[in-house]
């Protein structure tokens, strides 16, 4: 098919405007591609038409699945696209595309991942054709933007109404996520989640984000937790139910503050899975990618190596020589925070943490949402935390928070520039644990990465 | 002394870390030497509100709020009622706010009846109030200036018998049209303010204290504490809205 002679102004235009942009500097991700779609709102999905795209999305762990599943596409090698740098919305997406077509719109690569913000879904995925669909968790998360949990998913609904012959793999222990296969959708799906036989260490959360069935308004009754609202839930009066996971967690072998190890049951039979990242919530993210790297057709023994060998960046879990070595872990809303709360409880080390809030648009203009995560959690190992600081425009209400959770005032440092705490971090010997939101990552990470080394936020 | 705190629905109006506010008034609390607990109040649950001094309830999600009609309906909204004729201290934000008004007219015109505790009512309308809020309490409520977080699309009318809590500073507060925000009624505070409302507003929380223990206890005056990350936390967030120092002005 013949590319539209605005198209092709707009591919010309969107690569200009790229190349500026890195002459000066920045990024770039997303500006090129919101220009672009102004003279061609239809671009991507010229673009998209011939690559076979596996699209992420969900409240949690979107990057990071992403990252693995990009780790299996390598390992297989595969030639792939991924929208690395974060840019998850229809323009970053299409700038993205653009980068890898030729002018006259021709794909150069046969393979994409592409993680997608779930309010952007609803119109993404018709332009993107997805051949698998990823949704990982839903969970409240900054409803001055996205509004309320229930609006969120019919949000992904509409898109994945969009492109009925795509593969879902859906989270099997989130009520809301699996509700999406409860419409009578034609797509085929397949499941993933984390058996009860596993043992995950749920701490009990007296807040949950779906506590009431989503059908029919009945309380939940659950056979087990993992964490927040996931687990085996059914609802007592109508029936709706978890599945039965095709890929599921079955027991977990080992868990400490690098990597876990787990068994599996697949359709090809139970496998030993190594993951490279601590954290019981990156068992999810590794079963979905597992999941969907199976649907693309990647063998099990790839998936299973790239796995073992993934490392994450920019901000999740990622590591620095800081001090006695520096891991940053992303906080975004409740169930996140709540989850490395509980993974820094399982630290077995002194080590100093430094938890950042910032209020700008990417991270959520509302900060009440840091007093429904589990704060109250450090009561259990503050004796192994030798420093706390908190940073970030918010500083003040997180100093607040952790107050009234318990920990010693007179014991908190307030510092709001990251350029000297990053001075005051690279003094001491500890290990650091940094937990930032969005744009205090971004801040954080550019002054740290400055200091010793790492990449760009867009490579 | 013990502080009794009755929670209500803590399962289902959960949004917005208004839980924060529980959090607030135990360790205030704790802070002076003096007991409390909370009890949690879910659906199907009986509610005896003679049991308790201070009554608190939270925002939820419109899907959440419709769960909660027919058991307000069996028998709550009765107990509700004639608890804050009686007196009993109540603290209620937003989605609770509204719920103890008489009724909540959707944006297309469908009306559904609420608790009809207070005097007032709420209309849907189809934009959003949200962000961040500075309000000054009336003397009667302590006449202390409040920073908080609101989100609500209903627009909430007071009527004759009852009075505001407040007048807007910085935000919508009750509808965005008559510079009032929140409601006051013998001793029941209602407020659109999340944030939690109370960790940064000290003096206010304290004032809800000493109301709540006073009927029971006679006349308490609580000791000061030491509110130093309070106070920075409060006036650093209004003088970023306002552009100015208000506090203790």
């Amino acid at each position: 098919m013949k590319l539209p002679i605005n198209a092709v102004i707009a591919i010309l235009l969107c690569r200009f405007l790229r190349f500026i942009s890195r002459l000066l500097h920045r990024g770039g991700t997303a500006m090129p591609g919101r220009i672009a779609m102004k003279l061609c709102p239809d671009l991507l999905s010229y673009l998209a038409r011939d690559v076979k795209t596996v699209a992420v999305t969900g409240t949690n762990g979107k990057t990071t699945c992403s990252r693995m599943i990009e780790e299996a596409f390598s390992e297989a090698g595969l030639n792939y696209l991924a929208n690395r740098s974060g840019a998850n919305l229809m323009s970053g997406i299409t700038t993205e595309f653009v980068m890898n077509s030729s002018l006259t719109g021709k794909a150069k690569k046969s393979y994409a991942v592409i993680e997608c913000d779930e309010a952007a879904a609803t119109r993404v995925f018709a332009q993107l054709s997805p051949r698998v669909i990823v949704v990982t968790n839903l969970f409240r998360d900054q409803l001055d933007r996205y509004g309320e949990i229930t609006h969120t998913l019919s949000n992904i609904l509409q898109g994945i109404q969009a492109v009925p012959e795509a593969l879902l793999c859906l989270n099997a222990d989130c009520s809301l996520t699996a509700s999406l296969a409860d419409g009578g959708l034609p797509n085929p799906v397949h499941w993933y989640g984390v058996n009860a036989s596993a043992g995950m260490k749920a701490i009990p959360s007296l807040l949950s984000d779906a506590s009431h069935c989503i059908r029919c308004k009945a309380e939940y009754e659950y056979d087990y937790h993992t964490y927040a609202h996931l687990g085996g839930f059914r609802c007592p009066k109508c029936g709706y139910h978890r599945q039965d996971p095709d890929f599921a967690v079955t027991k977990i072998l080992c868990m400490d503050d690098r990597h876990s190890e787990a068994v599996m049951n697949t359709p090809s039979g139970d496998i030993c899975l190594t993951v490279n990242l601590p954290a019981s919530y990156n068992l999810y993210n590794a079963a979905a990618a597992l999941c969907a790297a199976q649907a693309m057709g990647i063998s099990l023994d790839i998936c299973v190596q790239a796995l073992g060998r993934f490392s994450c960046g920019f901000g999740r879990m990622e590591s620095f020589p800081l001090a006695g070595g520096t891991r940053m872990i992303l906080v975004k809303n409740p169930a996140g925070c709540s989850q490395a709360l509980e993974f820094l409880s399982g630290v077995d080390t002194d080590y100093i943490l430094v938890v950042c809030l910032n209020d700008r648009g990417a991270d959520g203009t509302d900060i009440s949402w840091i007093w429904d995560a589990n704060f109250e959690l450090l009561g259990t190992f503050s004796d192994r935390i030798r420093k706390l600081y908190v940073s970030g425009d918010r500083a003040d209400d997180m100093r607040l928070r952790l107050k009234y959770a318990g920990f010693p005032d007179e014991r908190i440092t307030v510092e709001y520039s990251p350029e000297r705490l990053t001075d005051m971090l690279s003094q001491e010997t500890l290990p650091v644990y940094i937990m930032p939101t969005y744009t205090a990552m971004l801040d954080l990470r550019t002054v740290i990465v400055h200091r010793c080394g790492g990449k760009e936020f867009w490579e | 002394m013990e502080l009794k705190i009755c929670h209500l629905y803590p399962d289902v109006l959960n949004l917005y870390g208004d839980g924060g506010n529980i959090i607030c008034l135990q360790q205030r609390l704790k802070w002076r030497g003096i007991d409390s607990c909370v009890s949690r109040v879910v659906i199907g649950d009986t509610l005896r509100l003679s049991d308790f001094d201070l009554l608190f309830i939270g925002g939820g999600q419109d899907f959440e709020q419709e769960v909660l009609l027919p058991d307000l309906q069996s028998g709550k909204d009765k107990e509700i009622r004639s608890a804050i004729e009686d007196g009993l201290t109540v603290l209620t934000i937003c989605g609770g706010y509204q719920m103890l008004g008489q009724y909540y007219e959707t944006f297309d015109g469908v009306r559904c009846d609420f608790v009809g505790a207070l005097d007032l009512y709420t209309v849907g309308s189809r934009t959003r109030m949200i962000g961040n809020t500075v309000f000054r309490c009336t003397e009667e409520c302590g006449g202390s200036t409040v920073v908080g977080f609101e989100n609500h699309s209903g627009k909430t009318w007071l009527g004759s018998s009852v009075e505001p809590l407040a007048h807007v500073v910085v935000g919508f507060g009750n509808n965005g049209e008559d510079h009032t925000e929140g409601v006051h009624y013998k001793n029941v505070f209602g407020s659109y303010s999340h944030g939690p409302m109370l960790p940064k507003n000290p003096e206010f929380c304290d004032l809800l204290l000493e109301t709540a223990l006073s009927r029971r206890y006679g006349s308490v005056k609580l000791d000061p504490l030491d509110d130093r990350s309070e106070l920075t936390a409060h006036d650093n967030m209004i003088r970023r809205l306002t552009g100015q120092s208000l506090h203790g002005a």
